[in-house]
């Protein structure tokens, strides 16, 4: 039960933080009305998820190897466009509260419904169809043992959990520090997406190198272990990481990484806000 | 509803259009434990092939089958929890091929030969 327990987890906590930072972002940016999109879009990736799940599982057919693994790289791919998109939106935000520009806030990070939906429908629909197969499998075993559905929700609500508890913290932050720091969180667990859709489309033979690992730490890290679990659910962290997956993550994490502390660390629109770094010392409130 | 919210509707929608119908396929029972992987036919005719593979063990599995080259993955379920079944379906040409069940999702996993077109077709 703990094993499914476990699988539960790593599937639900990385959508599970998405949403969470999207629903802090809506709420800090006085964006309550746009909540019920977050909810949709959810709902809806939700929704779907379980009927194909239901559908493959149940029905006559079922997903073919190459289709699911395309699928995995799609949507992985997607999830990191949106993902790289809404950092942008943090780092433009922590630059104009810098400059105490809140009322400029408004006009410059307009959120459309439909991006707000989006968002929140890739952040569950990229892993939904995986973690219905697997709850649906649960289900269908319920006959003969109810522990692995059991395992599966429980992990899955200690998901949402750890979410509710990631946005509690991140309402009580500075606004400025959370749009910084949930900016720098949200390029790692991108960059992490993205090696995760290049091993898809590296299995489904599309890329080539499945087997030039970079390094092999699977003793370290078991997938099974709780830290293995954490890390592979938040940052997609696998202990078995190919070159060209290395490669991946460092050519999307470092460019943007440099990008994003620009533009939300240092920045400001407007010159009076940041003082030159000589008369800098001499400044006392 | 935007074209940015059709896309990824269209992605998750896309499997269900590469569905691969399963009721004609060779059924092929697999057990993974901790130590075994125990395959209940090591020979198929030439066409689908249903594997269900169950976890006996208590640790979450894998199951892959592999070209004759053991390096190029031909198909794979991931993620079978202790006491699921789940079923992998997937055509199969004449060839030798490799099973392997992955208990621990690590490694090169138990292995084991599978010939598919070898068996006097009738």
């Amino acid at each position: 039960m703990f094993a499914n327990y476990l699988i539960g987890l790593r599937e639900g906590l990385e959508a599970s933080l998405v949403i969470g930072i999207l629903v802090a972002y809506l709420v800090r940016t006085h964006r309550r009305g746009l909540l019920r999109e977050v909810w949709i879009g959810v709902g809806a990736a939700a929704a779907l998820s379980l009927a194909i799940g239901a559908f493959l599982t149940l029905g006559p057919s079922s997903l073919s190897f190459t289709a699911q693994e395309l699928i995995g790289g799609i949507l992985s791919i997607v999830t990191v466009a949106l993902v790289t998109w809404m950092i942008f939106w943090m780092g433009k935000t922590a630059r104009f509260l810098k400059g105490n520009l809140e009322n400029a806030l408004e006009k410059a990070i307009a959120v459309g419904s439909g991006a707000v939906v989006t968002m929140a429908f890739i952040a569950v629909g990229r892993e939904g169809i995986e973690t219905a197969l697997f709850l649906w499998a649960g289900i269908s075993a319920a006959g003969a043992t109810l522990a692995p559905v059991v395992g599966a929700v429980l992990g899955l609500a200690s998901a949402v959990v750890l979410g509710i508890l990631f946005y509690r913290g991140a309402v009580r932050l500075n606004l400025r520090v959370f749009f910084q720091w949930t900016g720098v969180f949200l390029i790692i667990v991108a960059g992490g997406v993205l090696a995760y859709g290049i091993h898809d489309l590296q299995e489904a033979g599309v890329l080539p190198g499945l087997n030039n690992l970079a390094f092999d730490v699977s003793a370290a890290v078991p997938a099974g272990s709780v830290h293995g679990t954490l890390l592979k659910g938040i940052f997609n962290f696998s202990a078995q990481t190919t070159v060209l997956q290395a490669v991946a993550w460092f050519a999307y994490v470092v460019p943007v990484m440099f990008l994003f502390v620009r533009m939300a660390f240092r920045g400001s629109p407007k010159p009076q806000a940041a003082a030159s770094p000589s008369s800098a010392p001499a400044l006392t409130r | 509803m935007n074209v940015r919210f059709a896309l990824p509707a269209l992605a998750l929608a896309l499997p269900l259009a590469a569905c691969a119908s399963s009721t004609d396929a060779t059924q092929v029972a697999v057990s993974s434990t901790a130590t075994e992987c125990v395959v209940s036919a090591t020979t198929a005719p030439t066409g689908a092939v249903a594997f269900d593979v169950t976890n006996d063990g208590d640790q979450v599995t894998e199951f892959y089958i592999y070209a004759q080259d053991g390096e190029t993955v031909v198909a794979e379920v991931e993620g079978i929890g202790p006491s699921l079944t789940r079923t992998l379906t997937v055509t199969l040409a004449a060839g030798t091929y490799v099973t392997a069940c992955k208990p621990g999702e690590t490694g090169d996993g138990i292995r084991g030969e599978f010939v598919v077109g070898a068996a006097p077709s009738a």
